[in-house]
């Protein structure tokens, strides 16, 4: 009897639960499918997603990560002697450094009195406070505590104190995603200073992104400063990026001067779409009159010689 | 008044949710893991394997869909994906334990090797067909090496940590049947 039960039962269940488990993964896909079709709108959702999950946790994972950071800190003590001597090496170099640059600051003040130029007011900036990690070794993404809530946009250029760390990619209401100069799909235009080379550099996936499309190779040299060119209206123009330098497998590469071992406080720079101009005209005739005036100008005009003819 | 099996069940069912749950917040401290280091193992993966070779019913499919396309979601991989072979995966190991119940631990290590490595090809083909960026395969597959060397410590874990053991051949669940 009970034998019997037993075996009706696996009658009904398997092709039931077999049914069951193939519509589940063909739902799963049918996901994939759709994020493949349709990406933007299953990104946004799942920028909203996450927006909801991680500040839920972020009183947990800014602590540890400090904490992280605390104990790497303090094995470093290890090495304390050799980075004194390190330290009190580079003071020396930055002792000459500031006085250069002191004396270029003031020499610039001169110049820009003299010019009277008033510098790019686009150049605000809203700090955020990095909470979690993109979570997969091959992605390359951060998460901000600034949202859309704090005005935050889309395609905007984020830096550390020093370097440009990425663009804002993905905005929830006070999330937001920073997309890094090492991600795989990262592209952003630099220039190569002092040559004036521009180029384009390409995150790969590794610690230092490749640099694509130089036009003239024995134009630059490793060591040369990269910072971003301002092309397409992404990135502001001038914002450093790095150093060249020349990688193992003999293309050019750049070290990036964020720190991006340890992300803590990111700056999204505010920067509002560039002018588009839409009538070629307008600029290069001057402004013509206009039809109405023409009346009264030959009324004027007119009337003008009639006293001198009185 | 519930009976004492269907609420150990139900017990380990929850704490399933929270340690991968757990796992993927960890993943995701901001500790700046640096791009081009090494991927670590991916343990979400590893205790799922090892759960559903020693009690399948503490991992039911329903709920290893929602959780895997919540990591999905969450970690930035491509939804839908990642659920839909962990399904293929898991279903391939639950028909196959009546076979690995009886067999020695380095035969189940190698089986649950191969399919992580079938998981990392089939992932490659489904993104190469839709075009997507994928990881490089050199470095996927080294992660799934490296979550391959973390499963025994995960069975270990489980089975004296959480208790997770295969059940005895008297064992029956809440309705009677075999385990």
């Amino acid at each position: 009897m009970a034998q019997n039960r037993n075996h009706s039962d696996i009658d009904y269940v398997r092709p039931v639960r077999r049914i069951f488990v193939g519509g589940l993964v063909l739902f799963c896909l049918a996901i994939f499918l759709i994020w493949r079709i349709d990406s933007p709108r299953v990104e946004r959702f799942r920028a909203n997603l996450v927006d909801t999950v991680v500040p839920s946790f972020e009183w947990a994972s800014v602590p540890l990560a400090h904490f992280a950071g605390m104990l790497e800190d303090f094995q470093s003590y290890q090495r304390i002697y050799q980075q004194n001597q390190d330290l009190r090496r580079e003071l020396q170099q930055m002792k000459a450094w500031k006085e250069a640059a002191v004396q270029l600051e003031q020499q610039n003040a001169k110049l820009l009195a003299l010019n009277s130029v008033r510098l790019d007011p686009k150049l605000t900036s809203v700090s955020g406070v990095v909470v979690a990690d993109s979570g997969s070794p091959f992605r390359q993404s951060v998460l901000l505590n600034v949202g859309e809530h704090d005005g935050v946009k889309d395609g905007w250029a984020t830096m550390d104190g020093l370097g440009l760390v990425g663009r804002i990619a993905g905005v929830g209401k006070t999330t937001s995603r920073v997309l890094l100069l090492t991600d795989a799909a990262s592209r952003m235009p630099v220039t190569i200073l002092p040559s004036g080379q521009r180029a384009i550099l390409a995150g790969d996936n590794t610690a230092a992104p490749a640099l694509d499309f130089i036009e003239d190779l024995d134009a630059i040299k490793p060591g040369d400063r990269v910072v971003s060119s301002g092309d397409g209206g992404v990135f502001p123009s001038g914002m450093l990026v790095g150093q060249l330098a020349l990688g193992p497998d003999g293309r050019f590469r750049v070290w990036l001067a964020a720190d991006y071992e340890r992300l803590e406080f990111l700056r999204v720079l505010r920067s509002h779409k560039g002018e588009v101009i839409t009538d070629p005209g307008g600029l290069v005739v001057p402004p013509q009159p206009t039809p109405e005036p023409v009346p009264d100008e030959t009324a004027e005009a007119s009337e003008a010689p009639e006293p001198g003819n009185d | 008044m519930i009976d004492p099996i269907t609420a150990r069940t139900w017990g380990y069912r929850l704490l399933f949710s929270a340690l991968i749950l757990l796992l993927a917040f960890f993943q995701m401290l901001p500790l700046g893991g640096q791009a081009g280091g090494l991927p670590g193992a991916d343990l979400t993966v590893a205790l799922t394997f090892a759960w559903v070779l020693r009690r399948p019913s503490y991992v039911p499919v329903p709920l290893l869909a929602v959780l895997f396309l919540f990591l999905d979601l969450l970690l930035q991989r491509p939804p839908g994906l990642g659920a839909a072979l962990m399904i293929g995966a898991t279903e391939m190991l639950r028909s196959r334990r009546d076979m690995s119940r009886a067999m020695p631990f380095p035969f189940e290590w190698a089986l649950v090797s191969a399919v992580m490595a079938g998981m990392v090809a089939l992932e490659q083909i489904a993104l190469g067909i839709v075009v997507v960026d994928r990881p490089p395969l050199g470095l996927a597959l080294l992660r799934s090496l490296f979550t391959a060397a973390a499963y025994p410590f995960v069975v270990v874990l489980s089975h004296y940590g959480f208790g997770v053991r295969a059940a005895a051949p008297n064992e029956a669940d809440a309705l009677g049947r075999r385990l």
